[in-house]
């Protein structure tokens, strides 16, 4: 793909995302990348870098891997629902067909709504951005007339593996996925939801209220790829703490490099986050399907790999 | 018997899957967000030829399957088998079509290196580079203009290369057999 086009690609993408948003009322809104606490998430790895005041004040900084934290703070002064488009960052992943060390997130955010609200739009948003419900990547032809498929996860492993995810140990979960389920659907030329994860799978979501031991959290599935993960929000301030200490002990025990957590985040909890759902959306991977191109370094104007030779 | 950890395991290498030896054509890292990270391979079993894929933990150890290879010189094809010989003991040694990718590139006395398992020819590496002669190429071309220009032009086994626009028939190009890249015209 040529320069011009890959310019062209992007910039037409994130307008429509824009324009998607904005007609819906929603704030668009800018948080920092640099940060004192990054996300407590046990299985990503962050860039650390240190600040320096001229007086000489020195603090730790990071690198965002989401800007969710700083999102729900806005929330949880009453921005209402809004959304960001910004640079996350990741270290020590493969640079691969769909990982870039740096890349752009979307996140959005609805307040008084929950993760069925999400899916509507990711559904509306995504084919807005294709622009048919007929849709070709890579020589196989997708069909995105709505309503795409629902499937809880539950479901998918006992249909596909034969297995109870409640007895799934966490880092299997993705491989079984990966074999099992996902070339199941692969075959259905649909996208698709996957819904409701066990409760240890979702850091960050409210558990349902029919059955406690799954969470309201979804990810999206299209052509294969990952485009996305939402959650219900989790309002509780005391589950949250719990569940961070718990991830900063898997992160621990991974060898990741270590932080606190974020009391600014636990605190605003505390005075209430309004009931919310929101998606964290990779836009270079939505970009990858606009452009019918197999790789991330097709439509990155200088890919990792490129600007630092790997 | 030694193990690689399945997240640095690269398109090329052999392995053992489920008892059987395989290579490994492709391979795809994924991480998601809230999960383990994840090795995705494409692989032929390099005793039937058929294709798989399978997805491994990054961190699972895999078996790698002990192959050896040797130098020897491309032949010719008799039916589905390659023939090839090495040059210095003329032994000869057959390798089944369905293990080899890109067929084009084999010249006749072309160098390769044959991959054996288990005192059997399963594979074929081809050099990085092979010179071939370009036998058909269109007279007149457009070109486009945005790159730099480039026809597409046939060589002597058949098989059809992107090159500049200045290359004529007769002439012999040199080619990059892993990315099918023009590299030079040979004089």
């Amino acid at each position: 793909m040529q320069t011009g086009q890959k310019i062209q690609i992007r910039e037409r993408v994130v307008d429509t995302i824009r324009a998607f948003f904005k007609k819906r009322g929603f704030r668009e809104v800018f948080t920092p990348i640099l940060v004192p606490v990054p996300s407590a998430e046990p299985n990503l790895e962050v860039f650390q870098t240190q600040l320096q005041t001229a007086s000489g004040k020195k603090r730790q900084g990071y690198l965002i891997l989401s800007p969710e934290y700083s999102i729900k703070k806005l929330l949880a002064a009453g921005i209402g629902n809004c959304f960001e488009i910004t640079k996350c960052f990741r270290n020590e992943e493969e640079v691969s067909r769909l990982h870039n060390p740096e890349f752009t997130m979307l996140e959005w955010y609805r307040v008084g709504a929950d993760y069925t609200d999400i899916m509507k739009d990711f559904e509306e948003l995504f084919l807005k951005i294709i622009g048919k419900e007929k849709f070709t990547h890579q020589k196989k032809t997708y069909d995105l007339s709505r309503p795409w498929p629902r499937v809880s996860v539950a479901g998918a492993f006992k249909k596909y593996a034969g297995k109870d995810v409640l007895k799934v140990a966490e880092a299997d979960f993705y491989q079984i996925f990966f074999n099992k389920i996902e070339p199941a659907f692969a075959k259905s030329g649909k996208p698709f939801f996957l819904y409701d994860y066990p409760i240890s799978q979702a850091a960050l979501a409210r558990p349902k209220k029919a059955n406690p031991r799954f969470a309201e959290r979804f990810e999206v599935f299209v052509a294969g790829i990952e485009l996305g993960n939402c959650f219900s929000e989790l309002t509780d301030s005391v589950e949250q703490e719990k569940r961070l200490h718990h991830d900063l002990t898997v992160r621990k025990a991974q060898g990741k490099t270590r932080y606190g957590i974020d009391r600014d985040f636990i605190k605003v909890l505390k005075v209430g986050l309004p009931a919310s759902a929101g998606i964290a959306v990779g836009v270079d991977r939505l970009i990858i399907l606009a452009a019918d191109v197999p790789s991330i370094s097709d439509i990155i104007l200088f890919p990792g790999n490129e600007l630092f030779d790997l | 018997m030694s193990n690689v950890n399945a997240g640095n395991i690269t398109k090329g290498n052999y392995i053992i899957f489920k008892g059987a030896p395989v290579q490994v054509n492709k391979t795809e890292f994924m991480s998601p967000g809230k999960g383990s990270p994840v090795m995705r391979i494409k692989f032929k079993n390099i005793q039937t030829g058929s294709a798989g894929e399978y997805t491994y933990k990054t961190s699972e150890q895999v078996e790698i399957a002990e192959v050896s290879k040797k130098e020897m010189q491309y032949l010719y094809r008799d039916g589905n088998e390659l023939v090839f010989m090495d040059p210095k003991s003329y032994d000869q040694a057959s390798v089944p079509v369905a293990l080899v990718e890109k067929l084009g590139y084999l010249i006749p006395n072309l160098k390769c290196w044959v991959v054996w398992y288990k005192e059997k020819a399963i594979g074929v590496v081809l050099p990085s580079h092979v010179t071939m002669k370009v036998i058909e190429s269109p007279n007149e071309v457009a070109g486009n203009r945005i790159n730099a220009p480039k026809k597409t032009v046939k060589l002597e086994t058949g098989v059809e290369a992107q090159v500049p626009l200045f290359i004529k028939v007769g002439e012999s190009i040199t080619l990059d057999t892993e990315t099918d890249a023009y590299l030079s015209r040979v004089q």
